[in-house]
């Protein structure tokens, strides 16, 4: 049972006029230089990007296009970065649409979709059928973390399960700022993916399960590392499913007025040069979380902070979002070198970011292209400069 | 598409560039262009280079299927909607740009889109001072294909105007090219009417009837940064038009002007006018908001002294918003698109150039005519050359109403006819405008014989101009 409004998303689906800017715009005035990764990475056709994306979900909603896998697969082959959304001319917020689109037409089969929501509503994760071994990195980081607490670390099942020093580093952090801090004993995936799949009846049936086990943590304060999880818990509980949650924050948030006071002192590292921060499209056009992790670089001393062609609202996507990494590997990955090469543009040492799945498949992407380029989140590098 | 066929394209581009899907061909069936009924075509290739295309003409011409050539897909008047069996070839993978600074001038592929080469040119302190509203996503070839024009064409002309040469695929996939590079010795694109008459231009505004342009040789100039952005008020339209036309008379150099009606403006700044800083005012009933640009700035200080001048002595004020021309003029590489997007109706549109002595005639016919066929719609324009003014009638209807859409249609219709009447000439000889001139036989007869000379299959754009195809 859909909770879209139909007409409503029809009126908005209207809202687009075909004009194509959301294809491979360049606006130098506003930051942007090419828009949509995938149609960049791919073949090319009108379906590779939102305008014919649009067209195909107006034609499968009103039954000019059979309702097969193969016709839908354009709305899963997109990241829902929304950079179309930041540029586009018109009134309305087409990756959201196409969110919704996913939503209304989740009859259509997707193995892949459907594997996914099945994992996480079985085992509490996408990716192993264990989910106690997600805890498994606290007993490497030579100190107790409770599973109760007002601070809770909600880990994500990426940095848990695929990322771990993600996870070990960031416990590092709090507890150097002396920041008692708590990780679920069994947390479960906070139900992202299933959201931008279209399987947002599944999602809130996880949601209320996740928050139910948050609130017994006595959690008042959640901290993330992963920008997924971030908008999920911050937004999508709330907004979606009408949940109340305790506050959310992104560690960056989180640490900028803790560095900023001193409470957390780095040093300076020899090995750092410069810098590069890829904007997870969670934390950036979704939350227009930009300068934090910014001024925090900054403050990392003998850090050179270095911008690539496009950033912030107009910032090229890591290929991961939306399902796509595990919908289409391949063109997620590439769409993760042709990023990764933005970096090399500016010939940085270094691209840090905040989420675990924008640095699984930039690493994927470096690898394929040969890039000696490290990616690293931005809690490793934080972690290391620790005083 | 005989199978046969689609395996000649596969081996032509490759299999990865040629789709017959039904998804695809669904989403190659329309186009920016609004209130067009949508065609499927049979297949989609999206060449390389321009071999490539012109081994898929005579691959076309073998077969006799008809060819609809697209490239930003951002035209608004039907130009791509493909004919039912199409064969549609996408432009966008020919991507090359080579500049020639000593020759001051380009060389672009077709799936080149203005806003990527005004980047490139900006890093050198020039430009290709012509700024169509849909800069981001139209590619210059296209642009050429219709005689575009945009931002900067106050000054500098159509697109057309800086067309120095043109390669172009005929039909029969022979390649030729145009103006001084035809040359094969030629140091790059430097002269347009070279060997004879301007085959050149044959193809601007040909609409791809007469084969597929592949890449364009324009003029291209040093940035000018020197700029003065005003408004001046009259009481009457043919104050506004006289000013007008003394300011060029005058040789002041107006990157942007464009005449407004005072409830034309009262709509457009309620769409736009906080975006762009515009103060409360009360606007006169004829304003025209001007851009003035030059290279030098003691050439801006005398043209923005004589600007005012010309304007009180055609009995006009100096109002002194800036807002108004800067916020279109910052806003250029997207103005037209923002200020037609933001009010939620759908549209057809009306291209014609009038005089700007004319102005006033189209707003004469427009008026009445929305009334009688109890349609909503604006205008908004610019002057586009040296004497002309580019008008853009936009007649809205709710994109979910049939019964709104089909009169928003007869009206559009019946515009055509009463302009033409006024002497308004088409942007694009798009077909509404054959379907309503008259009085031109010997100049469509001539066009349908070159037309048959060079196209003799009709496989070149099919419907994109009717009057000179013959039968089907």
């Amino acid at each position: 049972m859909t909770t879209i409004d139909l007409d409503e998303l029809l009126e908005n689906l209207a809202q687009c006029r075909r004009c194509g800017i959301c294809r491979n715009a360049v606006y130098e005035d506003k930051g942007f230089d090419g828009v949509c990764p995938v149609w960049k990475n791919s073949a090319g056709f009108e379906t590779s990007f939102m305008r014919g994306r649009i067209q195909v979900a107006l034609a499968l909603l009103d039954g000019r296009l059979e309702k097969t896998e193969e016709n839908a697969e354009s709305l899963f082959s997109c990241t829902l970065c929304g950079n179309c959304t930041s540029i586009c001319a018109a009134e309305f917020d087409p990756a959201k649409c196409l969110e919704s689109v996913r939503e209304v037409l989740n009859e259509i089969p997707n193995a892949v979709r459907d594997t996914i929501a099945k994992k996480i509503l079985e085992n509490n994760n996408p990716y192993v059928d264990e989910n106690k071994t997600r805890r498994d990195w606290v007993k490497e980081v030579g100190f107790d973390i409770p599973g109760t607490g007002e601070v809770l670390y909600f880990t994500g099942c990426t940095a848990g399960l695929k990322l771990p020093e993600t996870a070990k580093s960031t416990a590092k952090v709090l507890n150097a700022a002396g920041v008692n801090f708590a990780v679920l004993e069994e947390e479960p995936c906070c139900g992202s993916v299933m959201i931008r799949t279209g399987m947002v009846e599944e999602a809130k049936k996880n949601a209320e399960k996740a928050l139910e086990m948050i609130a017994k943590s006595g959690a008042k304060k959640i901290v993330v590392t992963c920008a997924g999880c971030l908008k999920t818990l911050r937004e999508d509980y709330s907004e979606r499913f009408g949940l109340d949650v305790p506050e959310v924050l992104h560690m960056v948030e989180y640490l900028k007025p803790l560095i900023e006071s001193g409470k957390l002192k780095l040093k300076k590292s020899s090995e750092i040069k410069k810098i590069t921060w890829h904007d997870p499209c969670h934390l950036g056009r979704a939350l227009g979380v930009y300068e934090e992790p910014r001024d925090i670089l900054k403050a990392i001393p003998g850090v050179e902070l270095v911008e690539m062609e496009t950033n912030r609202e107009a910032a090229m996507c890591c290929g991961s979002g939306g399902g796509l990494r595990s919908y289409d590997g391949n063109l997620a990955k590439k769409i993760a070198s042709d990023r990764i090469q933005d970096a090399e543009a500016i010939d940085a040492d270094i691209l840090a970011t905040a989420c675990p799945f924008c640095e699984h498949n930039l690493k994927d992407g470096a690898n394929r292209i040969g890039s000696k380029i490290r990616v690293v989140d931005i809690l490793d590098l934080i972690s290391k400069q620790l005083q | 598409m005989d199978n046969v066929v689609v395996q000649k394209l596969i081996a032509i581009v490759g299999e990865d560039y040629v789709s017959t899907r039904q998804d695809v061909l669904l989403a190659y069936s329309t186009s920016a262009s609004m209130s067009y009924d949508t065609v499927l075509p049979d297949a989609v290739v999206l060449p390389q280079s321009t071999e490539q295309v012109s081994e898929i003409l005579k691959v076309a011409t073998q077969y006799k299927i008809p060819v609809t050539p697209r490239s930003g897909g951002s035209s608004l008047q039907g130009e791509v909607i493909p004919k039912e069996g199409a064969l549609v070839i996408d432009l966008l993978r020919l991507t090359e740009i080579e500049v020639f600074p000593d020759l001051r001038s380009v060389t672009v592929g077709a799936g080149i889109n203005f806003g990527k080469l005004d980047k490139l040119l900006n890093k050198q302190d020039l430009w290709l001072p012509v700024y169509p509203g849909s800069s981001l996503t139209a590619t210059i070839a296209g642009n050429v294909a219709v005689n575009g024009s945009g931002f900067g064409s106050s000054q500098f002309g159509c697109i057309g105007e800086l067309v120095l040469g043109l390669e172009v695929v005929l039909p029969n996939g022979e390649i030729i090219q145009t103006g001084s590079e035809a040359n094969p010795n030629a140091p790059g694109p430097f002269l347009r009417y070279a060997f004879g008459p301007d085959i050149t231009g044959l193809f601007i505004g040909s609409l791809g009837v007469f084969g597929i342009i592949t890449k364009v040789s324009l003029k291209i100039f040093k940035r000018m940064h020197h700029f003065d952005y005003n408004t001046y008020g009259f009481n009457t339209p043919q104050e506004a038009e006289k000013f007008v036309i003394q300011c060029k008379e005058n040789e002041i150099s107006p990157v942007w002007i464009a005449i407004y009606e005072g409830r034309i403006l009262d709509f457009f700044l309620e769409m736009v006018g906080e975006e762009y800083g515009v103060p409360k005012y009360e606007w006169p009933p004829i304003t025209v908001s001007m851009v003035i640009g030059r290279i030098r700035e003691d050439q801006l200080e005398s043209d923005r002294a004589e600007a005012q001048r010309i304007c009180v002595e055609e009995g006009g004020h100096v109002i002194g918003i800036a807002e108004l021309p800067k916020g279109e003029w910052d806003d250029r590489m997207r103005e037209l698109a923002r200020s037609s997007y933001v009010h939620g109706w759908h549209w057809r549109i009306l291209y014609h150039h009038v005089t700007p002595s004319q102005w006033h005639r189209t707003i004469e016919e427009m008026w009445p005519l929305f009334d009688e066929f109890g349609v909503l719609g604006h205008t908004a324009g610019f002057q586009s050359d040296h004497s002309s003014y580019n008008y853009y009638p936009q007649i809205f209807f709710d994109p979910q109403d049939a019964e709104d859409e089909s009169k928003a249609k007869a009206a559009h219709k019946e515009l055509v006819k009463r302009l033409f009447k006024t002497g308004a000439v088409p942007f694009k000889l798009a077909p509404y405008w054959v379907d309503g001139i008259t009085e031109m036989e010997p100049y469509l007869n001539f066009l349908k014989d070159l037309k048959e000379a060079i196209d003799p299959n009709g496989i070149m754009s099919p419907g994109t101009i009717p009057g000179i195809e013959g039968e089907d």
